[in-house]
């Protein structure tokens, strides 16, 4: 289906939304399950928005911001994979496969805007020294809005001004391609759920890892809450049982703040 | 020396909203330094009245590179505003931030991004997949309450309890991320078999009429999508591969097996 002029302006805006958030990481609203949802409802199709969210926000559950590094982008992932879906009828697993490259987009704004900031140091060193914080704040929303503005012009151009070539180039694609790209989409989980291990696993978790698993598979449940709470109740026992050994040996403690409960 | 407390709780809430811009104006150079040093100027404002000469000291003393987690700095601004406060010395001031802020961020990392957002995106996406608008709006409900509480919650206690509570938390992080790794890697396990789709397709048979997908399932249920992870794990783990070349490498593999037709 076609993107009018109307949609393509109001996905730039709500683009413009998720990016000012992205840059802070603060609401999450750049997250594919939310961007897709309100790409959906601009696009009349609530239920696509919908079904792109949930596998795209899985995909990119392992690709974080690292340490300083810029992951593929998943504001572009949830928006592409919902609008070429929508315009190209494709199904959502191979559209998200097939927004690939358009994640690169917001990876290459992000990385291109945190080399320009640098260039912003002396100017905010400068207003520190004279100890004007009006001015700082000043130069930190210009940056925040380059940003912002930056995502919703690279996405009006690739949802609105160049949808038709998209959409011909992808619809020119044999059946067998196209099947390959949703093959691809029902993999990508497994690389999000593998570079959280990366972080997470360590040999003495590997028994919670294959519990998990275990527990999934023979009660059918497609539910993850019922695992997390068990692994909440396990972690609990554990921290219990540390913060008490740690207290046993540093004696000297005086902590009297019981922070356990919510941290 | 302040005689008095100048900060008031209002004071305080207000740091923890600007603390929402922690990492606006990231810049490779010095990574979160504007928004972090932004954060606390109201309240160096009302510690230092007209004084802009001491206002620019306690700015510039905040300028240099700091990367944590967003959350937890609100911990880190509290604590140098109170110092700020209390007259201390800056060069105390400064080597607490900075030795303070990498384990922060390795606790704020497994706690929100490891854990928090795989068990909440999983619950979202499961509720989204079935066509509920309930999944998104749960996601974007519990991350803005969290944004906001949080904050409030570590600006006070950084404040508050001082060195304390800071201390608190430096002894325990070890034991607060052993449980939060122990919690994320078990709904990790738990989401392998829901998520990840790696299926030969029933039509695939050998020895006559025998499914190959029948074989797999009879040794143990959704052993591909296991074993597929642990290889993406490998080799990001052992092999040092690259995010994006692996994601291409998923791309190519799933396009190759959709074209001869086994997948």
């Amino acid at each position: 289906m076609q993107i009018t002029l109307m949609q393509g302006i109001l996905i730039m805006i709500v683009v413009f939304i998720c990016a000012f958030d992205k840059h802070m990481e603060a609401f999450m609203w750049f997250r594919p399950l939310v961007v897709a949802f309100f790409t959906g409802i601009m696009l009349g199709d609530v239920q696509l928005g919908l079904k792109a969210g949930a596998v795209t926000e899985l995909s990119y559950l392992g690709l974080l911001t690292v340490g300083g590094t810029v992951p593929p982008d998943p504001l572009f992932a949830g928006l592409m994979t919902t609008v070429l879906a929508y315009t190209t009828g494709q199904d959502v697993t191979a559209a998200m496969g097939l927004a690939i490259p358009f994640a690169l987009i917001g990876q290459w704004i992000g990385i291109a805007t945190n080399t320009l900031y640098a260039g912003f140091l002396p100017a905010v060193d400068k207003a520190a020294q004279e100890g004007d914080e009006k001015k700082i704040g000043r130069i930190m929303f210009t940056g925040q809005f380059i940003y912002a503005i930056a995502f919703a012009i690279a996405a009006f151009l690739s949802v609105y001004a160049f949808q038709s070539g998209i959409a011909a180039f992808v619809n020119s694609f044999p059946a067998w391609l196209i099947h390959g790209f949703e093959v691809a989409g029902g993999l990508m989980p497994a690389v999000g759920l593998a570079l959280l291990l990366v972080v997470m696993l360590k040999g003495e978790n590997i028994p919670y890892l294959l519990a998990g698993f275990v527990i999934m598979i023979i009660t059918n449940c497609q539910n993850i809450l019922p695992v997390a709470i068990l692994a909440g109740a396990i972690a609990w026992i554990g921290y219990t049982n540390d913060v008490k050994k740690n207290k046993e040996t540093v004696t000297a403690e005086p902590a009297e703040e019981d922070y356990s409960d919510g941290i | 020396m302040a005689s008095e407390n100048k900060i008031t709780k209002k004071d305080l809430n207000k740091m923890a909203y600007m603390s929402l811009f922690e990492q606006s104006c990231f810049s490779f150079e010095r990574m979160q330094a504007v928004g972090f040093a932004w954060g606390m100027s109201d309240c160096f404002r009302k510690i230092f009245g007209k004084n802009n000469e001491e206002m620019g000291k306690a700015l510039q003393n905040n300028l240099d590179f700091i990367n944590t987690e967003p959350h937890m700095a609100a911990i880190l601004q509290g604590l140098v505003v109170s110092m700020e406060e209390s007259g201390q010395d800056r060069e105390l001031i400064h080597s607490l931030k900075t030795g303070l802020f990498g384990p922060l961020a390795g606790l704020g990392d497994a706690i929100w991004w490891y854990t928090a957002m795989p068990i909440v995106a999983a619950i979202c996406c499961s509720l989204a997949g079935q066509g509920s608008v309930l999944g998104p709006i749960i996601y974007i409900a519990f991350w803005a309450i969290t944004a906001i509480v949080t904050r409030i919650w570590f600006v006070r206690m950084g404040y508050n309890a001082g060195l304390t509570a800071v201390k608190y938390i430096g002894d325990n992080a070890a034991a607060l991320t052993k449980a939060a790794g122990i919690l994320g890697v078990m709904v990790v396990g738990g989401l392998i078999p829901s998520y990840v789709s790696f299926a030969f397709p029933e039509s695939l048979v050998v020895a006559g009429n025998v499914s190959i997908q029948g074989i797999f399932d009879s040794i143990l249920p959704s052993l591909l999508p296991l074993v597929f992870v642990f290889v993406l794990y490998w080799l990001f783990k052992k092999k040092n591969v690259n995010t994006m070349k692996l994601i291409i490498a998923v791309i190519v593999f799933s396009i190759i097996m959709a074209a001869i037709g086994i997948m």
